[in-house]
């Protein structure tokens, strides 16, 4: 937690949860917002409103924004989740990225709809109770990634991290030709 | 698992296949899916790998990516490349309707209209089999022919076509010189009725053509799209320049 303006604001991964990260890139990904904007922003979501930002220098606004980016520590990939009496586990000993959640995965990055990081942890996080049909069905998706949302931010980031690793690594960039008419 | 090396290994039918296989906007899903098209196995038979052990074998096929060989046979068969300039006014009707939709999925009908069974005449000329048979039907003649061998003729015609619509372009203009794929909007119940008799006649415009050729006497509908589409063509050029 950081201190802005008198307001405790999460500012680490284990502090903000899966939906207000997913808030934050929805923010920063707002072309139509400036720097400043995207970061007034941010901090209403977190608590600060708008208007306490009214008689604050450029200087100490900085300062807010520097104090808000330190960030401490590099979570892990948590292999499982508990929640309600179930598991939910995305690898055991080493995680590996499957055909099939790359191509559903690809399908919601593509989508690029609010709620896309906590649809792809969804795809990689499977209860152990269910069959391979029932982890991928749209309602069961929809459910964990509403779960996932209320979840702390450093089970998604590493996630995030190492797939888009993965898919750069992987995803041949070419695009097909076509005879130029 | 087999996998080709390159397009010398696909036959239209494959092509066509792949060339589908393109409109999945999904970057990965599309390359599982040719993979799969090109392993003859199905897609399923994949999921369960991890992606590090695919992208090796994407590694294998990226000549998809690539344009087949633009150096077209000239025998294929007993069917023998028509050179463009002899196109008749039918076989560029049918020529442009398969190209104005998706011409990678008609390569076979485009083929079957390029490529014909030829004879020599007493004057030992050569001479092509009259136009009288359907596309649509004839076209699965080219499914097991080898792209390389054919797909040359696509850039070929685009070219042609290309060259014949400039040269013929006062043809292809409106009475105002305004081009025909202009989008109009309108702005009064008059120019929405203009617009609406324009794009009638676009939808209408070649039977308007041969109608016209025929002095509106349907049973010479025949001779007409067997006339030299060149021949015609001036021959209307000059109609317009001369106003005759």
């Amino acid at each position: 937690m950081v201190t802005i303006l008198g307001k405790e604001v999460p500012n680490q991964l284990s502090e903000l949860t899966v939906q207000q990260f997913e808030d934050i890139t929805t923010i920063h990904a707002n072309q139509e917002l400036d720097a400043i904007e995207k970061h007034i922003d941010v901090f209403t979501l977190l608590g600060v409103p708008e208007a306490d930002w009214d008689d604050v220098s450029i200087e100490e606004f900085k300062e807010c924004v520097k104090q808000f980016n330190s960030l401490s520590g590099k979570p892990d990939l948590q292999p499982s989740f508990e929640h309600m009496n179930y598991t939910y586990t995305a690898f055991e000993d080493t995680f590996k990225l499957s055909v099939r959640d790359t191509k559903h995965i690809d399908k919601v990055m593509h989508s690029r709809h609010k709620g896309y990081i906590s649809e792809m942890l969804a795809i990689l996080f499977k209860r152990t109770d269910l069959t391979k049909t029932e982890h991928y069905t749209d309602a069961h998706i929809k459910l964990k990634a509403k779960i996932i949302r209320e979840l702390k931010a450093d089970i998604a980031v590493p996630y995030l991290v190492e797939v888009g690793q993965k898919l750069a690594k992987q995803i041949p960039k070419d695009v097909p030709s076509e005879v130029v008419e | 698992m087999y996998l080709p090396k390159s397009w010398s290994e696909i036959d239209v039918l494959q092509f066509k296949e792949i060339r589908e296989l393109y409109s999945i906007q999904e970057v990965f899903t599309r390359e599982i899916e040719i993979l799969s098209a090109l392993a003859d196995i199905p897609s399923d038979d994949l999921e369960d790998l991890d992606i590090s052990e695919v992208s090796e074998m994407l590694a294998k096929i990226t000549f998809i990516n690539s344009e087949p060989s633009k150096n077209y046979k000239h025998t294929i068969g007993e069917y023998h490349y028509k050179p463009l300039n002899t196109l008749t006014v039918g076989e560029f009707i049918d020529l442009e309707h398969y190209f104005s939709k998706d011409y990678n999925q008609h390569v076979g009908h485009i083929a079957s209209i390029i490529y014909r069974k030829v004879m020599t005449n007493e004057w030992g000329e050569t001479v092509y089999e009259p136009y009288e048979f359907k596309p649509s039907i004839r076209y699965s003649v080219f499914d097991e022919v080898c792209i390389n061998d054919v797909y040359g003729i696509l850039p070929e015609y685009l070219a042609y076509r290309e060259s014949f619509m400039t040269t013929y372009a006062n043809l292809f203009t409106d009475e105002d010189g305004s081009d025909e794929d202009e989008d109009e909007v309108p702005v009064t119940s008059d120019e929405a009725k203009a617009v609406a008799l324009k794009k009638s006649e676009k939808k209408w415009g070649w039977e308007r053509l041969i109608y016209s050729l025929c002095n509106e006497d349907l049973t010479k509908f025949n001779e007409v799209t067997n006339l030299s589409l060149i021949m015609t063509f001036n021959m209307l050029g000059m109609k317009k320049e001369l106003n005759v």
